[in-house]
């Protein structure tokens, strides 16, 4: 037999175990190419926003690099281990170290550049696809086309063959190390000796438990206003960040393992299937490997979070928008409007106006604020803040003697409060007038840039604004002293109506405002945003998958003679199999809750800096993630039964 | 006495149609209840697959086994394992202990199958633990026990639930003569006071002569077989090794 045949042969015996490796590869490669072409692509290169998005998918395709690079390694590293038997055997048949890593790299380029040629076609074939998702996340109009860009396919070709260097690299020094004695034995020495639970580890357990708590407890409590300062934010943050991840590490060092020994010291040894096949894992397996577990529940922890919270402020823009501008439109000059509602008419849209008076009015809050930040250059018991007259507000009517907030935004509602009630004072050029202050509402009336991004308006009674009005402090009137709102009556006109707005040749305009401009833009930079962080997301849902699958290959070979004392004990193939079906729960079960968990109290802590909707989004996002994961849990499964079956 | 095993005419091959390889070549055996057999014979000579098919591991080619009266090579293989858990116990040379369980987890496994009550599964490990003096270990990891006491938590797990028939293949394969004789003695006690049934397969003379019945193999059918009647231990492991002498060696056929 040549060299050649055994080459073949191996390939044959070694394709129908790595075909996920091979999958995995692919759809690297194919994701790789196809984010690539994006960036060559002409049609998102005339897009207006092209810079931001071409460094955007620039961005995203260097991470893509590292993700694939350390997935690859990895894998090879546990595929090269699996077959140091052959590796060992070859040697002691006479072959040199440098004719194997031959062999090796022989075997490794066809698969290799297989999957290359496959995973360029499919990234192909699918980039058109991919850049309609693009543009219907961005709400971009473009007409997505299929190019073949050989830019892309050059720059591709390059990086994947830096990677199969780095691949063989590894491989290079692993044969190098290894003597013919050692290779024999490569698979047994792997898991640590099984022992029983000591002190140390019970320590570990129970600290890990209370760092993960911990951390989540802190998360909940960031944004309450406990911690109001920058540097203390900051600090907390990094507090949160290192408790939760040495939390998570000791947690698959200690945890699992004490609790579910004390589990199992209440069944006095009396173990039923289920717990003898998950034992294994449980209390042995997960310590030896806390470390890839930790770094895969992070990093998907992450992917959650950020896929999230980019969800959220998508799913959001239109309500953001809705609160940052509350009418359709708005205008601040009266010729503008004038000009602005004859166009309206003429095309002819049927719409309703609104005319509301501002002033801008200084306002000492000492006996109502709870807190605020001590150190900024920002003073909250005395702001400057747009004040209206209750007359125009249908839900809003106040006595002479009162006044209430409103429309305060919820991101400056975590660094300042206010009481629900108490004593304001309205500083005027001359007087001060004090006004019972009523509380918060919710309604938002004028746009954020009357407000400076977000701080309360105050209405008082029609009287007071009066009172005021004379009274009033010039050198402070910085923003426009009327507004006009417009509101079509059909929302479908309204990017329509919004065109026109924009075409108009009204005059310089502080108050200029569209709402569904607001809307779009946000959707767009949101668009993007999601969608470079759903595909880094997906890309490594699907790497970490993979690895943990290959584990799980590695974990059932490694059981063999496990399944074959239990058939001949009389368990039989459902037994066993529904015992595996644990078992996986658990191995999938337990990183995916406790990232689904990291997840999630990330997002909860701070999801309202990016949207109004939290549950909606989230939910969706980490269904869509359990799904996919659960996918590589069913594939283990079905690759333990083909281990079970032919164990007896 | 009752036969709690009966077999008739076994035989068993491996291959196809073309490369037939024939292994057991239409032997019968039965074995009493209460009574300790041992099977001998050399490397090849088809022990290991004559206990691999009577315990339903393996499928025979021909022939029929009964135990307790059931057929069983007509069986189901899930049927089968639904035998195996009921009315079968193992004792292997490389123990095959679940590295992952304790001493006492790994004795009470077949219990935990045939659903046992964890009262009854405690009292029947107490009752063992103590003639097989695996009392002080039973909290203890396989690897961090001698092999001795190894094969004695085998013999433990394979005794537990009380089987019609316990099949030991080369128990005292890999322990040193002290271990083996100790275990030996505890099986030869089992099999007295507990009235087990035993069948082991052994190349070792001495091993062999605790039992009170030898079946020899050769060539894939029953040599011969030797009754210990009421001879003591050392006159009748003097019979055997007379009888392997005789049986043993190569026999050139041309």
């Amino acid at each position: 037999m040549s060299i050649n045949h055994m080459i073949l042969k191996n390939l044959k015996k070694n394709l129908k175990n790595y075909y996920l490796y091979v999958f995995a590869l692919i759809f690297s490669v194919g994701l790789y190419f196809s984010f690539v072409t994006l960036q060559y692509d002409p049609g998102v290169d005339n897009m207006e926003t092209s810079a931001k998005m071409t460094a955007a998918i620039k961005a995203a395709s260097v991470m893509l690099v590292v993700i694939v690079t350390v997935f690859l390694v990895y894998a090879n590293s546990i595929f090269i281990k699996r077959r140091g038997k052959e590796i060992g055997l070859f040697q002691l048949i006479g072959m040199t170290k440098g004719r194997i890593f031959r062999i090796l790299t022989i075997e490794n380029l066809l698969i290799y550049i297989g999957s290359m040629i496959i995973g360029i076609f499919v990234g192909f074939s699918f980039s058109k696809l991919i850049q309609m998702v693009l543009f219907k996340a961005t709400g971009i109009d473009g007409v997505a086309s299929l190019n073949f860009s050989s830019e892309a396919f050059v720059q591709t070709v390059i990086v994947f063959f830096a990677i199969f260097g780095v691949i063989m690299l590894t491989n290079w020094i692993f044969i190098k190390a290894q003597s013919i004695l050692a290779l024999f034995r490569v698979t047994s020495k792997t898991e640590d000796r099984i022992k029983g639970i000591t002190i140390r580890e019970i320590i570990m357990g129970v600290l890990g438990l209370v760092l993960i708590i911990t951390g989540y407890y802190v998360s909940s409590k960031m944004f309450d206003g406990d911690f109001s300062e920058m540097t203390e934010l900051l600090i907390v943050m990094v507090f949160i960040l290192g408790s939760v991840i040495v939390g998570t590490y000791l947690f698959y060092k200690g945890s699992i393992r004490f609790v579910a020994n004390l589990l199992r010291k209440r069944k006095e040894g009396y173990l039923n299937i289920n717990d003898v096949l998950s034992l294994s894992s449980i209390m042995f397996r997960m310590k030896s490997n806390s470390l890839l577990l930790t770094i895969i529940t992070t990093v998907s922890a992450l992917a959650i979070a950020l896929s999230s919270l980019s969800y959220i402020s998508y799913y959001s823009a239109e309500k953001t928008a809705k609160q940052n501008i509350p009418d359709h439109f708005s205008l601040s000059k009266e010729q503008n409007a004038t000009l602005f509602e004859a166009e309206l008419k003429a095309k002819g849209y049927e719409f309703t106006t609104k005319e509301l008076d501002i002033l801008q009015v200084t306002v000492l809050t000492k006996d109502i604020l709870e807190k605020q930040p001590s150190s900024t250059a920002f003073d909250a018991s005395e702001m400057i803040l747009p004040v209206i007259s209750d007359e125009n507000i249908t839900d809003i009517d106040v006595s002479p003697k009162e006044a209430v907030f409103t429309g305060f935004s919820k991101i400056l509602d975590t660094v300042i409060s206010f009481e629900n009630g108490g004593i304001i004072q309205l500083k005027g050029k001359e007087d001060v007038t004090a006004q019972n202050y009523l509380g918060m509402k919710q309604d938002y009336i004028l746009p954020y840039t009357y407000s400076d991004g977000g701080l309360p308006t105050v209405v008082v009674d029609q009287t007071t604004f009066a009172a005021l009005q004379k009274d009033r402090d010039e050198e402070i009137q910085d923003e426009p002293l009327t507004y006009i709102g417009f509101n079509l009556q059909n929302d479908a006109k309204l990017p329509e109506a919004t065109d026109l707005f924009q075409s108009l040749a009204f005059e310089d305009d502080q108050g200029k405002n569209s709402q569904y401009e607001a809307f779009v833009q946000q959707k767009e930079n949101m668009g993007l945003i999601m969608f470079i962080v759903g595909f880094l997301g997906l890309t490594f849902l699907i790497t970490s998958g993979c690895i943990l699958y290959f584990k799980q290959m590695n974990e059932g070979e490694e059981e063999r003679p496990n399944y074959t004392v239990l058939r001949k004990l009389g368990f039989t193939q459902t037994d066993l199999s529904r015992g595996i079906r644990g078992k996986q729960l658990v191995n999938f079960g337990i990183p995916l809750v406790v990232g689904l968990l990291h997840g999630y109290f990330a997002v909860r802590s701070g999801w309202f800096f990016f949207g109004t909707e939290l549950y909606t989004p989230m939910l969706m996002v980490m269904g869509i993630y359990t799904l996919l994961y659960s996918i590589f849990g069913g594939l283990s499964v079905v690759y333990y039964k083909k281990v079970i079956r032919e164990a007896l | 006495m009752t036969n709690v095993l009966e077999a008739s005419k076994i035989q068993k091959s491996y291959g196809n149609k073309f490369m037939k390889q024939d292994v057991l070549m239409g032997i019968d055996v039965s074995i009493a209840r209460g009574e300790f057999i041992s099977i001998m014979g050399a490397s090849g000579s088809g022990k290991t697959t004559l206990l691999n098919v009577l315990s339903s591991i393996d499928r025979v080619s021909g022939g029929s086994i009964k135990i307790e009266g059931q057929e069983m090579t007509k069986q189901k293989e899930k049927q089968l394992a639904e035998f195996r858990k009921r009315h079968l116990g193992f004792i292997f040379q490389e123990y095959n202990l679940l590295d992952t369980l304790t001493v006492k987890e790994n004795v009470l496994l077949p219990l935990s199958i045939a659903k046992v009550s964890k009262e009854e599964a405690t009292a029947a490990f107490d009752a063992l633990a103590d003639e097989l003096g695996i009392r002080d270990i039973q909290d203890k990891y396989p690897n961090e026990i001698s092999g001795g006491q190894k094969q004695r938590t085998s013999a433990a797990r394979a005794f537990v639930h009380n089987p019609s028939i316990i099949f030991a293949d080369e128990p005292t394969g890999a322990l040193d003569s002290k271990s083996a004789s100790d275990l030996l003695n505890k099986l030869s006690d089992l099999n007295q006071t507990r009235e087990a049934t035993i069948a082991m397969v052994t190349h070792d003379p001495v091993a062999a002569s605790y039992s009170s019945r030898v079946i020899f193999i050769r060539d894939g059918r029953i040599y011969t077989q030797l009754n210990k009647g009421t001879e003591s231990r050392q006159s009748f492991l003097k019979d055997i090794m007379k009888t392997q002498g005789v049986l043993g060696g190569v026999h050139y056929e041309h």
